[in-house]
């Protein structure tokens, strides 16, 4: 096992965010950091098992980021891994560019991209191979090792499903968020065999659950229940539940309300147990960010940690440090794209 | 909620959010079907206090010339809403909008078609003072109503205040969260009993939760989604209505309006926000085409090819599913001297 882990990582970076915190120059602290800029919409974040390398889905493909090889040069290697995806279009103003939208890892060798790059009832759930090491070059879009979906129009969905999102691994299945059908608002499933995700099902209609729609981001719990972040409306604020489903029979357990707008990621600091939730905050973006969401009996209350720029998703590495991705806003007259990854780390949750 | 929670980021501190059930108070009036209704800071209003809204409600003395109550408008024998394209005011004006229902506003989370108030008692001051529904100052309308002994008294059992706007406000919501209809052919469809629908309807209701895509917005006990959206409504005028955009200055609204709940749907016509589509028919006729192209057209909204039987499926689903046999069909009160 390869020691390098993302803590080491960066060790190497530059730029300071510095997010609400007073500016101690002689023992600065723990602070929250942009790590990698100039990402196009990146909207997936995950980290590979061993090398601890950074994985992103944004616009133009997926980027791995691990630490610079060559001497002299700072900050992170990027390289795509996966490119040469369609482009679809979210929102219709603000409208932004998207590809695929989540990554996460079924084990070293295979990292799952739910996508949305395509319409609805023609987009895939895509498993690659990937390396421990940078790729030579990217592979192209359709050379994944297993193709799941498409959910065309049927019983599952009448219009079909779209706009993959969200992954959540258990050791039986991988489950998918996707916000194309607002009529059933599917949690896909696609159940393993020996290690081989089967075909992609419609799992569980949340939209008829809560009356609610979109399921994004999603997590598993400790207790194995899967915990999915519904955004709901996007020109609503305060419209975000947070949904616990029986992960073996998808019933739901439990509807909260949480007073965010539009949860799009969902992780549990492996540190401390606590769940987080970005929220992206559509309609009114200075009030995005990152959130701690505690539940106590029928409530949920949900503290900020952090103002963010449009987050859409968030990963812990091991020693329980958040990195969370964001759209950002363009400068005017910039050439490089707003996207960028942050990091908060552990003290700072 | 929003304006606890906005106010809570705002210092920055650790804000509970309740349950919509754990806020609410047992209210014990609410149909089958619908959800609890949910008071402004818990307080549930007194049978006083819902009867001087009643009264406010129908009375025209409200309006400058003594002509125009709330219930001109929105008239519980049309649906709460007035059966015109638009509203007329006093002395004859019309506006630019379709009056839409008071049913069930008690569980909407934004007012107006562009959603621009939030709770009933921001929204219930508004037509008064406006200059072509009921052109009143509040001064002139505080002033008249204290002049009426049996108002003033009335302001006085229950506010323990001679007339004042807050009041008036409170009151006249007070009223509209009894203006609720559930317990429709739907509702007990659900509920178990399997007669409750034609065979009609049920073929509509199945169109209307599937392959129709309605309940993509029209969701939930109140068949709507709080949300904004451009059905297309309108966007072939010349200078089409700006709608939530105008409040939002979000791109993405330009043409979009609420989703308006669809209970007691079939008593409300005409239909949409400029009152364009006349019946039941034209409205799914509308969405079969897809609505009407312009560029921000819902993703949801779709040419659908629904055969003639399908459309007149989903018709019946709305007239006969959605009219419930306890409609509110309130009487105007007797009016205070
Ligand atoms: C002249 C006709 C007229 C009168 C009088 C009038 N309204 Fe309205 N009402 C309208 C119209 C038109 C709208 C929609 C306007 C818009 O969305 O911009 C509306 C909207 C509303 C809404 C919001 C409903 C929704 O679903 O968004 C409520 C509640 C309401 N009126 C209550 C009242 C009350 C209470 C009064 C009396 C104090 C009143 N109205 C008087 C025409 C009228
Ligand atoms: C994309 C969201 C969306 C979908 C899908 C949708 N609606 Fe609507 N509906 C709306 C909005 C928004 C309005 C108000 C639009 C306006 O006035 O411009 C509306 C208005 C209506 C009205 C008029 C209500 C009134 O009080 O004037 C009816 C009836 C209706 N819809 C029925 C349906 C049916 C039936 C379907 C399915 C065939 C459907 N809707 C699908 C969003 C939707």
């Amino acid at each position: 096992m390869k020691a390098l882990k993302v803590l080491a990582l960066t060790l190497a970076v530059g730029a300071v965010a510095n997010i609400g915190r007073a500016d101690d120059k002689a023992n600065p602290g723990p602070q929250i950091r942009t790590i990698v800029r100039n990402l196009d919409n990146p909207s997936g974040i995950a980290i590979q098992p061993e090398t601890g390398h950074i994985f992103v889905s944004e616009h133009r493909g997926v980027l791995r980021l691990s630490p610079q090889t060559e001497e002299g040069k700072k900050g992170l290697a990027r390289a795509f891994e996966v490119n040469r995806y369609p482009t679809d279009i979210y929102g219709k103003g603000p409208m932004y560019d998207v590809g695929p939208l989540g990554v996460a890892f079924l084990d070293v060798e295979h990292i799952i991209v739910a996508d949305g790059s395509r319409k609805d009832a023609e987009e895939l759930v895509r498993v690659y191979k990937v390396g421990t090491t940078s790729a030579e070059k990217p592979a192209k879009e359709d050379s994944a090792v297993y193709t799941l979906g498409p959910i065309t129009a049927g019983d599952t969905s009448a219009k079909g499903e779209g706009n993959f999102y969200g992954i959540a691994i258990t050791n039986n299945a991988i489950h998918i968020t996707s916000n194309g059908d607002d009529t059933k608002g599917w949690v896909l499933r696609s159940q393993l065999k020996d290690g081989k995700p089967g075909e992609l099902e419609g799992f569980i209609a949340t939209k008829q659950d809560v009356q609610t729609d979109a399921p994004c981001g999603i997590t598993v719990s400790s207790s194995g229940d899967l915990v999915v972040g519904q955004m709901g409306e996007v020109n609503v604020a305060g419209d975000s539940l947070l949904l616990i489903y029986d992960a073996k029979t998808g019933k739901l357990k439990k509807s909260y309300e949480t007073g965010l707008s539009d949860i799009t990621g969902m992780a549990y600091s492996p540190a401390t147990g606590k769940l987080y939730a970005t929220d992206f905050s559509w309609a009114a973006t200075e009030n995005g960010g990152l959130f701690e969401l505690t539940i106590s009996g029928d409530k949920c209350e949900a503290r900020k940690v952090c103002e963010l720029d449009k987050p859409t998703a968030i990963v812990f590495d091991d020693k329980g440090n958040a990195l969370i991705t964001a759209f950002g806003t363009a400068e005017e007259g910039s050439k490089t794209k707003p996207g960028h990854i942050v990091r908060v780390p552990k003290k700072l949750l | 909620m929003h304006r606890a929670w906005f106010a809570a980021r705002l210092v920055g501190g650790m804000l509970s959010v309740l349950l919509f059930t754990g806020q609410s108070f047992s209210w014990g009036d609410e149909p089958p079907g619908l959800p609890k209704v949910v008071h402004p800071n818990g307080d549930v209003p007194s049978a006083k206090q819902i009867a001087l809204g009643k009264q406010l409600y129908f009375d025209p003395r409200l309006s400058r010339d003594n002509t125009i109550s709330c219930a001109s408008c929105h008239d519980p024998k049309k649906g709460f809403s007035n059966g015109e394209t638009f509203a007329t005011g006093v002395r004859n004006q019309v506006g630019g909008r379709n009056s839409p229902t008071v049913i069930n506003t008690a569980f909407q989370r934004f007012q107006f078609w562009d959603g621009r108030a939030g709770t009933l008692e921001e929204q219930a001051l508004g037509p008064i003072q406006n200059p072509i529904e009921m052109d009143m100052t509040l001064e002139e309308v505080v002033k008249r109503l204290n002049g009426i002994p049996g108002y003033r008294q009335q302001f006085q059992d229950v506010f323990g205040t001679d007339v004042n706007s807050e009041g008036i406000a409170k009151a006249i919501a007070a009223y509209e969260r009894t203006v609720l209809s559930g317990n429709a052919p739907y509702d007990q469809f659900q509920a178990g009993d399997k007669s409750a629908l034609s065979e009609s309807a049920q073929r509509g209701m199945k169109l209307f939760f599937g392959r129709a895509n309605c309940s993509a917005c029209h969701a939930g006990q109140n068949f709507t989604d709080n949300g904004f959206h451009n059905i297309g409504i309108g966007m072939d005028a010349k200078e089409p209505d700006p709608g939530r955009v105008a409040i939002s200055k979000l791109g993405g609204d330009t043409g979009a309006f609420k989703t308006p709940t669809l209970r007691e749907i079939a008593r409300s016509g005409p239909y949409m926000h400029d009152g364009s589509l006349k019946t039941l028919s034209d409205v799914v006729a509308h969405y079969n085409r897809g609505g009407i192209a312009n560029p921000w057209l819902d993703e949801e909204m779709f040419e659908m090819k629904l055969t003639e039987l399908e459309q007149a499926d989903l018709v019946k689903f709305l007239e006969e599913g959605l009219s419930s046999s306890t409609y509110p069909n309130h009487t105007p009160p007797e009016l205070p001297q």
